[in-house]
């Protein structure tokens, strides 16, 4: 398929997603199953990536504020940094990786053992059933999944500058939110909101029309982690100039 | 035993895992190593993973820029731009960024590659057929990614670079001049360097904990699904935590 008329298909998927979201016929009881397993999912590989990340900017940055002898400035820049940008970013990459690839895996095995068609047959939405449910909940999964990401991120950042760098707690803890508006944690809800949507629709279409056994869903999975990813940080380009463009 | 039965499988992954990687270095002396199948490798994850990388270089590059204005600006300090893409982007982010995507892309094949031929019993074939499925799998694989990763990474470090220098002297109307001087204040050569070899550690990484993941497949589409799935998790994770005690003990002192 040429490269426009996969894009087609795939507006047309997520078209027929959003009619069956907006006339609300999807079950609450499963999109709430989902969104507890992508939770619990990818809780630990956020945590695990968004922390080491925070440790590593306060290393960083200690060692260019300590050249102009401002170092209190680091908790304030830290934390807009992981705030506005690296947690966000971080956490869907991961989500991606361990949300939507499991997201196309159970999708594509379903669909290359007919289940799918199979449901199709008895007169079932296999889209109502199985998709609608696993995007909502990956949309809202990534907002939650990044305010974890956030704390653990700064946490970090506090971590090494207090306890391996040696600089003083209280003021890190007085500095944090200096810079930080309350628009900044507005904009990562929203921001991380759409990549979710993103990642939501992008794994649930390409397990839903894998095709060719084993080696299919393989393919299906790889891609899945890829166009995410691509998309939502080409996304993530236009929204920051879209939100952050218009305040300056 | 609720509580021990997952410490316990965790442990006897991470047993399998180590002699998994020293089997492969005695096969690496025992056979010859296989050049031209790692030359395949190598075209395949080097050449055709570059577009996506660079493009994802070039958004994180973009999206750095603006960041970094809109941080400094309230202090006057919008100059400091390129010493922040400097010291966070070409330091830390570009080569994390770079080794997530190959493990979006290079390791997810691999794993997915590999499960399949597991679940096929193409492996046990290998071994029948007295070809060591160790020698004739990961050896190549791991010889491309040593290859090819630290290219990739220094091209998308330079691509990441210009994406911002575009974003801060087109979008952002600072002086190009400027930018390009508190750029080298930030980075030096010696940063691409570090983040090359950076990026070995990476690919050593990314390749042994993929093929593993393959190599142990569970069967089925579920499986392989499954095999993908972790692949890819497993070696992020390890990469960024790996990348803090590498920056650790480069820039720590």
């Amino acid at each position: 398929m040429s490269l426009f008329a996969k894009a087609g298909h795939f507006g047309h998927f997520s078209w027929q997603v959003i009619c069956r979201f907006v006339t609300l016929r999807w079950s609450v009881d499963t999109t709430l199953q989902h969104l507890s397993q992508t939770l619990f999912r990818c809780f630990l590989p956020v945590i695990a990536v968004v922390l080491p990340f925070g440790m590593v900017i306060a290393l960083q940055g200690l060692e260019v504020f300590h050249l102009f002898g401002a170092e209190r400035l680091l908790a304030s820049l830290a934390s807009v940094a992981i705030i506005r940008e690296l947690s966000p970013v971080l956490a869907s990459v991961l989500v991606a990786a361990q949300g939507g690839s499991a997201n196309t895996a159970e999708l594509g095995s379903m669909a290359t053992e007919e289940e799918l068609a199979a449901t199709k047959v008895m007169g079932l939405d296999p889209i109502k059933l199985h998709v609608v449910p696993r995007v909502i909940a990956m949309t809202v999964a990534c907002p939650i999944l990044n305010v974890a990401g956030t704390t653990a991120g700064i946490g970090g950042a506090f971590f090494t500058a207090v306890y391996v760098k040696g600089e003083n707690a209280g003021i890190f803890i007085d500095q944090l939110w200096e810079y930080t508006t309350p628009f900044d944690i507005t904009a990562a809800f929203i921001k991380t909101a759409v990549f979710g949507l993103i990642i939501g629709l992008v794994s649930t279409y390409l397990g839903y029309y894998a095709k060719g056994g084993a080696a299919g869903v393989g393919k299906a999975v790889n891609s899945t982690v890829v166009n995410s990813i691509l998309l939502f940080i080409a996304a993530n380009y236009l929204l920051t100039s879209a939100m952050f463009g218009a305040m300056s | 035993m609720r509580v021990a039965g997952p410490v316990v499988r965790a442990l006897a992954a991470t047993g399998r895992f180590g002699l998994f990687s020293s089997r492969f270095i005695r096969v690496m002396f025992q056979h010859r190593p296989p050049f031209r199948r790692a030359l395949d490798e190598a075209y395949r994850i080097g050449v055709q993973s570059l577009p996506v990388l660079l493009t994802i270089a070039a958004f994180v590059g973009t999206n750095l820029t603006m960041q970094g204005y809109h941080a400094f600006k309230p202090m006057g300090g919008e100059k400091m731009v390129g010493m922040f893409v400097g010291l966070a982007g070409v330091r830390e982010l570009a080569p994390i960024i770079a080794a997530a995507m190959i493990a979006a892309k290079v390791g997810t094949e691999m794993a997915s590659r590999i499960a399949v031929m597991r679940i096929r019993e193409e492996i046990d074939a290998l071994s029948v057929m007295a070809v060591n499925p160790h020698w004739y799998l990961v050896t190549p694989r791991l010889m491309a990614t040593i290859l090819v990763l630290p290219a990739l990474t220094v091209l998308s470090i330079y691509g990441m670079l210009v994406a911002s220098y575009g974003v801060a002297v087109y979008q952002l109307g600072l002086n190009g001049q400027e930018f390009l001087d508190f750029l080298q204040r930030g980075a030096t050569v010696t940063d691409l360097a570090y983040g090359a070899m950076k990026s070995l550690v990476f690919g050593t990484i990314i390749c042994l904990v993929s093929c593993y993941c393959g190599f142990y497949s569970k069967p089925g589409p579920r499986g392989v699904g499954s095999a993908t799935n972790s692949a890819v998790v497993t070696s992020a994770v390890v990469c960024v935590m790996v990348n803090y005690i590498i920056s650790e003990l480069v820039y720590g002192r």
